[in-house]
């Protein structure tokens, strides 16, 4: 049986986790039912990569709440932005915003991206995200956990 | 006849001024010349085209020893009519056009004098007129393709080409009608077709295949077509307009009069063959055309395509008549003969409108183009309309002619041959794959061409061309609507030249007078509907637009994920844009790949210089012509080396021969 994983996953329990509904899904934007995003990562320590990557995994499954991460932003509703805004990413970050159609919604995610977080004040920080675009919603922590992140974007689709 | 005669000579009236007046007088008097004879014999053409008589024309003196025939049957009428009106065309936008520096007195001599001999060629009815048209067509078109050899090498190397090519094809048919007229007893059209039926099958076979690779080689099928995509891009724009609209079908012509009139049908396995050759010249060529970022080349390949198209009408209207479907056969050789004319008007439309482009921004590489709509808005709308009858769109005349070429072949089917089948299956599906490719290629010419931004500062600094070129493409690119609007209009008369073509002269029953009627099903496309539609869902679409939508629309800098600098030399390149069918089509196409990376001498991990080449060779030209012409070569260099240029040595060679002579004789 350990030889044989495809066997064992026959057997084994759901990989998913069932996640209760959260109190705030209730679609209060516009766009209800599906949400396709575009992620920047604007100057990220990479920690709320890993937490999104592991949000949009097979263990959260942040996809069946109709959230999705796209490849461009032509195709998206909106950016997903993580990380303090740094200089070199300002422009990059300005342009993407630019290249999304309206509507649109901004999604801070992490402390940097809500208000520089650890590296507030340094040097290499343009300006925060607030002076791009105000963040339709904010998703905090240092990194957020996969749970915060399903659950804030389950406000947004609103299932 | 008295008619075409007076435009014939009109033509050579304009070849005289060319050849004869001052540099200021001659560019107008061979154009004014050139376009009377062009009226002229479109006048008298369209006579015999709408009336159905045949008048010919005989004299003893014009030609020593054998005498000048010339007939002007339905058939004749219709390929004389296309070339006038694509003469006129381009004659007209040869006034403006000025690229290659001012015209020398070869030029324009020679271009009344090959405009002639187009108009002489479907004419001819016997074989030395025949023959006597036809070498002057293939002389002076080489003339007019040299034009520009001071400035591009590769002007000669395609009259080389060219050159070699059709010499070989006017052999093959002069080698060909020989067999027949000795046989025949007479050189004469009307003799030989008169005593075919009597010929033995090989000498018959014989003599079709013969004309057939030289008919082919002029038409342009594969494997005949390697001069094609090297001399079009290569000659004046007006002169690759009138090869690719009017020269080329002449090719067409010689099949059909040989082999349906002369021949009177013959076996079917020749006409499998026209229609294998049309299969793969169609995909080939489309193919090709969808690969190349030339946009002479380009259209040049695509004229192989359309060639092909035409071939396959041809070639299923043969089998069908052989056969026994006599109605059949007519329709499918009506289409054919639809598709030529209205490629003529295409091709022709399309090659001025790319000479225009290359005027305007000094180059033809689409690579180094873009954004020309707003900078040509007159010539981007004209090859538009171009591009969009050659991707067979209604309301355009391609949709029309492609679609009652498939009419024709899908009835076909109703001739229960295996072999026949089989042929007009391959011509089904050759037509949809390349309807397909054909659209993939002209996106590719006015998406990358036109749109977008310029490439070069060359290409967005061009201005307009001048009006007598505009008005040029503006002749032909109206035909493309007009015979898509109401191709009904011209049924009739298609329809005596598709008779005439196979070989009688009583009418078939056709039901092809209104519309395009899809006989079986109780429907017709009626292209006025289709146009009445379309101007329709436009209207709605702008008026839901200007009534619905919330607020005006927003400019955004192109996407270019998201970096700082972005320039012109980013965007899609028609290389790009035709990597994915190249890399599907690889086997056919063979693109050579070269990647070199230099790197710094300091370490490996920083390069210095990275090239990229990328090319897409005629693999056919490569695997058969290349190893023939390497033997001709070697051939050469062994003759050179008893040629040493040592007067010495050819005294010791004459006195050899002298004594081996005497030798022999003693």
């Amino acid at each position: 049986m350990r030889r044989l994983p495809v066997l064992r996953s026959l057997f084994a329990r759901r990989t998913t986790e069932d996640l209760p509904r959260p109190s705030n899904a209730s679609g209060g934007l516009r766009l209800r039912g599906s949400l396709q995003l575009r992620h920047v990562d604007a100057g990220s320590c990479n920690g709320c990569e890993l937490e999104i990557t592991s949000a949009f995994g097979p263990h959260y499954d942040a996809a069946r709440f109709g959230a999705r991460l796209v490849a461009s932003p032509r195709h998206a509703d909106g950016l997903l932005v993580t990380g303090v805004v740094t200089r070199n990413m300002a422009v990059p970050l300005r342009k993407t915003l630019e290249a999304v159609p309206r509507p649109r919604v901004v999604v801070a995610c992490g402390d940097c991206a809500i208000d520089g977080g650890v590296f507030a004040g340094a040097y290499g920080i343009a300006s925060g995200l607030e002076a791009i675009a105000r963040p339709d919603i904010q998703i905090p922590g240092c990194p957020p956990d996969p749970t915060t992140i399903t659950d804030a974007l389950r406000g947004l689709t609103g299932r | 006849m008295s008619l075409l005669l007076i435009g014939l000579g009109l033509g050579l009236a304009g070849t005289a001024a060319g050849a004869l007046l001052s540099p200021r007088r001659r560019v107008p008097a061979a154009a004014v010349l050139g376009s009377g004879a062009c009226v002229v014999a479109f006048v008298a053409a369209g006579r015999a085209l709408v009336s159905g008589q045949t008048s010919t024309f005989r004299s003893v003196e014009l030609l020593p020893l054998t005498g000048v025939r010339l007939s002007l049957d339905p058939l004749a009428a219709l390929f004389i009519v296309t070339t006038a009106v694509v003469g006129l065309a381009a004659l007209c936008y040869g006034v403006g056009y000025t690229e290659g520096g001012p015209r020398s007195r070869t030029a324009t001599a020679m271009l009344p004098a090959f405009l002639t001999s187009l108009l002489l060629v479907p004419a001819a009815a016997s074989v030395a007129t025949f023959m006597v048209a036809w070498e002057l067509m293939a002389l002076t078109s080489t003339l007019l393709l040299l034009v520009e050899h001071r400035h591009r090498a590769e002007a000669r190397d395609a009259a080389q080409w060219y050159g070699a090519m059709t010499h070989v094809g006017a052999a093959a048919i002069l080698l060909g009608l020989l067999l027949l007229a000795s046989r025949a007893g007479g050189q004469t059209f009307a003799a030989i077709g008169l005593r075919a039926g009597a010929m033995s099958p090989t000498t018959r076979s014989l003599a079709f295949v013969l004309v057939l690779v030289g008919f082919a080689s002029k038409a342009g099928a594969v494997p005949f077509h390697v001069w094609l995509p090297r001399a079009h891009p290569e000659a004046p724009s007006p002169v690759s307009a009138l090869m690719s609209a009017a020269m080329v079908n002449l090719g067409i012509y010689g099949i059909v009069r040989v082999g349906d009139g002369l021949l009177g049908g013959g076996v079917l396995w020749w006409w499998l063959v026209v229609v294998g050759l049309g299969v793969a010249s169609a995909l080939f060529g489309a193919l090709h055309a969808a690969a190349s970022s030339d946009l002479k080349r380009l259209l040049a390949y695509s004229t192989v395509d359309n060639v092909g198209l035409v071939l396959i009408g041809v070639g299923a209207a043969g089998a069908l008549e052989v056969t026994g479907h006599r109605a059949l056969a007519a329709l499918a050789m009506l289409a054919a003969l639809f598709h030529l004319v209205n490629h003529a008007a295409f091709k022709g439309c399309l090659f001025l409108g790319a000479g225009a482009v290359q005027q305007a921004s000094g180059s033809r590489d689409l690579d180094r183009l873009g954004g020309l709509v707003h900078r040509l808005p007159l010539t981007a709308l004209l090859f538009g309309v171009g591009a969009l009858s050659i991707s067979a769109l209604p309301p355009f005349n391609g949709f029309a002619s492609e679609w009652l070429l498939l009419e024709g072949l899908l009835h076909g089917f109703a001739a229960h041959s295996a072999a026949t089948t089989t042929a007009l299956l391959a011509g089904v599906a050759a037509l949809a794959l390349t309807g397909g490719l054909t659209a993939a290629a002209f996106v590719k010419a006015l998406g990358i061409g036109f749109l977008g931004q310029p490439r070069t500062p060359a290409a967005a600094n061009a201005r307009e061309v001048a009006p007598s070129m505009l008005a040029g493409m503006a002749m032909l690119a109206a035909p493309c609507l007009l015979l898509g609007i109401v191709p009904g209009s011209v049924v009739p008369m298609l329809r005596r030249a598709a008779d005439t073509g196979l070989g009688d002269t009583f009418a078939r029953p056709l039901r092809a007078d209104l519309g395009l009627n899809l006989a079986g099903f109780e429907g017709a496309i009626e292209p006025v509907l289709l146009l009445a539609a379309f101007v329709g869902a436009l209207v709605v679409a702008w008026a839901s637009v200007r009534l619905f939508a919330r607020r005006g629309a927003r400019r955004a800098e192109a996407w270019g994920c998201g970096r700082e600098l972005q320039t012109a030399r980013m965007e899609y390149t028609a290389t790009s844009f035709a990597e994915p069918l190249q890399r599907v089509f690889a086997d056919v196409l063979r693109p050579d790949h070269d990647l070199e990376v230099t790197h710094v001498a300091e370490s490996r991990y920083f390069r210095q210089a990275i090239s990229y080449h990328s090319r897409v060779d005629d693999a056919l030209e490569r695997t058969c012509y290349r190893p023939v012409i390497r033997l001709v070569e070697a051939w050469g260099g062994f003759a050179r080396r008893a040629q040493n240029g040592n007067l010495h040595r050819y005294l010791a060679f004459g006195l050899v021969a002298l004594v081996a002579l005497l030798v022999v004789l003693a």
